[in-house]
């Protein structure tokens, strides 16, 4: 982990980081990464994977059902607007929508 | 566009909504369409931690109907991954989709190119994911600060991605193969593929090479010996099949104008305007995407028997280009009639009906010229200033026979007739009152024209004498006397014949 590597993750999930934030945390994320090296020498190579498997008639059938309210949909926004939820700030930057 | 420097190589990305009736990972209903924002949602489609996303199996079942519908590999097993970003329209930071196993892989569809011939846009993958919300932008008047406005009824609609091969070598290919799909998915109900509606979205990416310093490899494209290929460029906010052609011409042209002038393209994104006719910039990609994907924890792998594929093969019907075939082989009608006529299911099933009603007693092949005659003419004509669907309701088909059987025997003209069907859907007329009440006008109207004939010889003794003794012109002035006492309202070539029958009578 170096800071170029943080400073990449960190405008993924849009959040900034000034330069005294980058070098305290690098070496943070550096001890959680050792952690997960960690775990990743136990042997798995006889464990077969947790991932359950189902069949296609165990999946949901396609009926719709009720709905929450607007009221509690917008219950826990900050803001909103005519029901809609408001969003403040320039979160949007260049990523993609799909 | 023709430029023999350049190849031009187009890959699309294709979206469609499938229609069913609640989300892909919960049961809200999907007919958010125009509904109140905010009003079709639950804790699963909000990203809500500790919700659990469940499958839509009907969904899925239309995500395979449409791979075995374009001859790709169905997966014998689902597995859903997240594929990470941050943005406001994405309540849980992520987007579940499919990434290395898509649940319908390398297949095609055949199309015509623009000289007629067959053409083969190959498929890489078809898989399953969810739409998200919608957002607004906005600014604040008072502060000037900038806003979104986010309606999660659209979060977590299933939505189908299909990813062609970048075999397609021309706007015109592009256009023909995103109409061919919206075909294919209506067809067999996938979607209605509504563009304006954001039930379809098409994203093409386009990039203009040197001719011959390239080749295809592994579902993409690559450089030959030391040659450094051109960065291709997305293009999206594509609001119609139409604007698929116009916003690949129009990039193409800029592209290579571009090249030409020795500058470099850079890997960027661009949105079609479709006022002004041309794409503008909307943000560079510097860096490849970086979606962190991973397994969804969430949702157990799927497995797919060979029974489910079975029972889903049956909802396949015959699609528009089986049809055109049979068409041209069992009607013998002409490419465009058949073009026209298979387009949409319900209108060919229409004309179908049509034609077996028809061909009682007649030749098949002439039923259907005389069937295809009406529907693609009168009917089409109809539907489309009224904004009105072709069906049984709107065009009920027994009243069009009867019609078509009128014109047939010649008791209507075809002016007379199209005018009926036209007004039997202005006033909500029914078709049979209204050509009864025009056979009983010209039957009253015939009967009128004979007693006014005869009151015409009576009162003009020497035009008549005239005419009989070899002067055939004088009809046109019996014809003018007739005209007059009718007040004009009579046909000339209908007074002509009356009055030669009652003279030569």
């Amino acid at each position: 982990m170096d800071k170029k590597t943080l400073k990449h993750i960190a405008e993924l999930s849009r959040i900034e980081l000034t330069d005294k934030e980058l070098e305290e945390f690098t070496p943070q994320m550096e001890t959680i990464l050792d952690s997960a090296k960690k775990l990743q020498e136990v042997d798995t190579s006889n464990v077969s994977p947790m991932k359950r498997h189902i069949s296609f008639d165990d999946l949901r059938e396609d009926i719709a059902q009720d709905s929450l309210s607007q009221g509690d949909v917008l219950k826990n926004a900050n803001y909103k607007e005519n029901g809609y939820i408001k969003v403040y700030g320039k979160i949007f930057g260049s990523i993609e929508e799909s | 566009m023709e430029n023999s420097k350049y190849d031009i190589i187009i890959g699309l990305e294709i979206h469609v909504q499938s229609k069913t009736l609640s989300k892909m990972f919960c049961s809200c209903a999907t007919n958010y369409f125009e509904k109140e924002p905010n009003t079709h949602v639950c804790p699963t489609c909000l990203g809500l931690p500790g919700a659990l996303p469940v499958p839509n199996k009907r969904a899925i079942e239309l995500c395979i109907l449409l791979g075995l519908a374009t001859q790709c590999d169905i997966d014998n097993e689902i597995h859903f991954d997240r594929k990470h970003y941050f943005y406001p329209d994405l309540p849980k930071g992520y987007q579940i989709s499919q990434y290395k196993r898509p649940i319908c892989s390398d297949g095609y569809i055949d199309i015509k190119d623009e000289d007629g011939k067959k053409y083969t846009i190959g498929i890489e993958r078809i898989h399953q994911e969810e739409d998200v919300a919608k957002s607004t932008h906005h600014t604040e008047s008072s502060t000037g600060q900038k806003y979104s406005l986010i309606d999660y009824n659209k979060s977590g609609v299933p939505l189908i991605e299909i990813v062609s091969k970048p075999n397609i070598r021309s706007a015109y290919q592009a256009k023909e193969y995103a109409n061919r799909i919206r075909q294919i998915v209506r067809y067999l109900r996938i979607s209605d593929a509504d563009m304006e509606k954001g039930q379809m979205r098409c994203e093409p990416n386009i990039s203009i090479q040197e001719k011959g310093k390239w080749e295809y490899k592994d579902n993409g494209i690559a450089p030959i010996g030391d040659y450094k290929l051109n960065t291709k460029v997305e293009v999206k906010n594509i609001g119609s099949i139409s604007a698929v052609e116009k916003s690949i011409k129009y990039e193409i042209e800029r592209i290579i104008n571009t090249i030409e002038k020795g500058e470099n393209i850079i890997q960027q994104t661009r949105g079609w305007n479709a006022d002004k006719g041309i794409t503008e910039f909307q943000r560079s990609k510097e860096t490849a995407d970086d979606y962190r994907y991973m397994p969804d924890p969430d949702i157990p792998i799927i497995e797919i028997a060979q029974k489910d594929i079975e029972r889903i093969s049956k909802e396949i019907v015959e699609l528009p280009n089986e049809k055109i075939e049979r068409y041209q082989k069992e009607y013998d009608l002409s490419d465009y009639d058949c073009t026209v006529l298979t387009a949409d299911r319900e209108i060919s099933n229409y004309f179908e009906d049509i034609v077996s009603l028809l061909t009682e007693g007649k030749d098949i092949q002439k039923a259907a010229k005389l069937a295809s005659n009406w529907v693609t003419g009168a009917v089409f004509s109809i539907a489309n200033d009224k904004k009105i669907d072709i069906n049984e309701k709107n065009f009920p088909k027994e009243d069009l026979i009867e019609l078509i059987k009128r014109f047939e025997d010649g008791t209507l003209t075809r002016n007379k007739a199209e005018e009926l069907l036209r007004r039997s859907i202005d006033k909500g007329n029914p078709l049979p009152k209204l050509i009864k009440n025009a056979i009983n006008e010209a039957q009253k109207s015939a009967t009128n024209l004979g007693d006014i004939v005869n009151q015409v010889i009576k009162e003009n003794e020497k035009a008549v004498s005239d005419y009989k003794s070899g002067k055939q012109t004088t009809i046109g002035y019996l014809i003018g006397q007739v005209m007059q006492k009718t007040k004009g309202t009579a046909d000339p070539n209908e007074a002509k014949s009356v009055l030669i029958e009652k003279l030569n009578g």
